[in-house]
């Protein structure tokens, strides 16, 4: 397989890991914008505990190098500079006790039916 | 004037010309092939970096899509073509040190070179010589992005 096969391919990450647990953050969102990088479509899908990573206001209090000025804000916004999807799921935000008005924007709002529909037309799922 | 102006200590050579939107830039031979880089911006932004992987001869790019991708401890992410056109060199040595581009940006540290399909048009939407650098510190300024900081070796 050459590096050209690999455009377009379909990549969706799931992320059920939130800021209660900052270490496991980073690294689902940097895959998601290396995979951009080489031209994928790619999808994360924040459920369980990840919901809590696009509550307004939260991600900047995450700073996993306190040496470097990069947050999880910044984490956020580079992957939405990196035209990767970031979808939510409605039923967790409800657990959050969260509305759409709570979720940072550029997140899309989806039911338990749409993350099937992805994982199903997905090249490959990475979870975390 | 200085052939090599600086802009917050980013260093921007007078003879090439800039793709200042993707912080790139190309060196146009006399064959009407091309070099193709990043730019001290570029590799001051991205930091140290891990890995650079340029597409492989042959590959035919459109203007904005990516010739290679390079990561960092803190960033990974396209350096996106300038041109339309085929890349008909890539730079080995950055398989075995990606800092080449911390190290020489402009030199050693190039990415690609490119045979482009529509050299004139398209280099008619880049900047040279001092336009590129004022539309360069209008970028650095609008967008207060950081001075740049030179490794050990840095050379222009």
């Amino acid at each position: 397989m050459t590096d050209d096969d690999f455009e377009d391919k379909k990549i969706l990450v799931i992320q059920t890991h939130g800021i209660e647990t900052p270490r496991r953050t980073y690294s689902p969102l940097f895959y998601a914008m290396a995979a951009a990088a080489m031209e994928m479509d790619v999808t994360v899908w924040f459920t369980m505990d990840g919901t809590s990573q696009l509550k307004k206001g939260e991600a900047e209090k995450v700073q996993l190098d306190p040496t470097s000025d990069v947050t999880l804000k910044t984490m956020l916004e580079q992957t939405q500079e990196a035209e990767v999807k970031l979808r939510v799921c409605q039923q967790s935000l409800a657990l959050f006790d969260m509305s759409l008005d709570d979720v940072i924007d550029g997140v899309e709002i989806l039911g338990a039916t749409s993350i099937i529909d992805l994982s199903l037309n997905a090249d490959h799922v990475m979870y975390f | 004037m200085s052939e090599n102006p600086e802009v917050r200590g980013c260093i921007l050579p007078l003879d090439l010309h800039y793709s200042v939107v993707d912080h790139t830039w190309i060196r146009v031979h006399d064959d009407k092939t091309v070099t193709v880089g990043m730019t001290d911006v570029a590799q001051n932004l991205a930091g140290e970096l891990l890995h650079a992987k340029p597409k492989k001869v042959g590959t035919v790019r459109k203007k904005g899509k990516p010739l290679a991708t390079v990561e960092s401890s803190k960033w990974v992410g396209p350096v996106k073509s300038p041109l339309s056109g085929e890349v008909i060199a890539v730079n080995d040595e950055l398989a075995g040190d990606a800092t080449l581009v911390n190290r020489s940006p402009y030199k050693a540290g190039w990415i690609v070179k490119m045979q482009p399909t529509d050299l004139d048009a398209e280099l008619a939407g880049m900047f040279t010589g001092q336009e590129a650098v004022d539309k360069y510190r209008e970028r650095i300024e609008a967008e207060d992005i950081k001075a740049c900081e030179h490794v050990e070796g840095f050379e222009i």
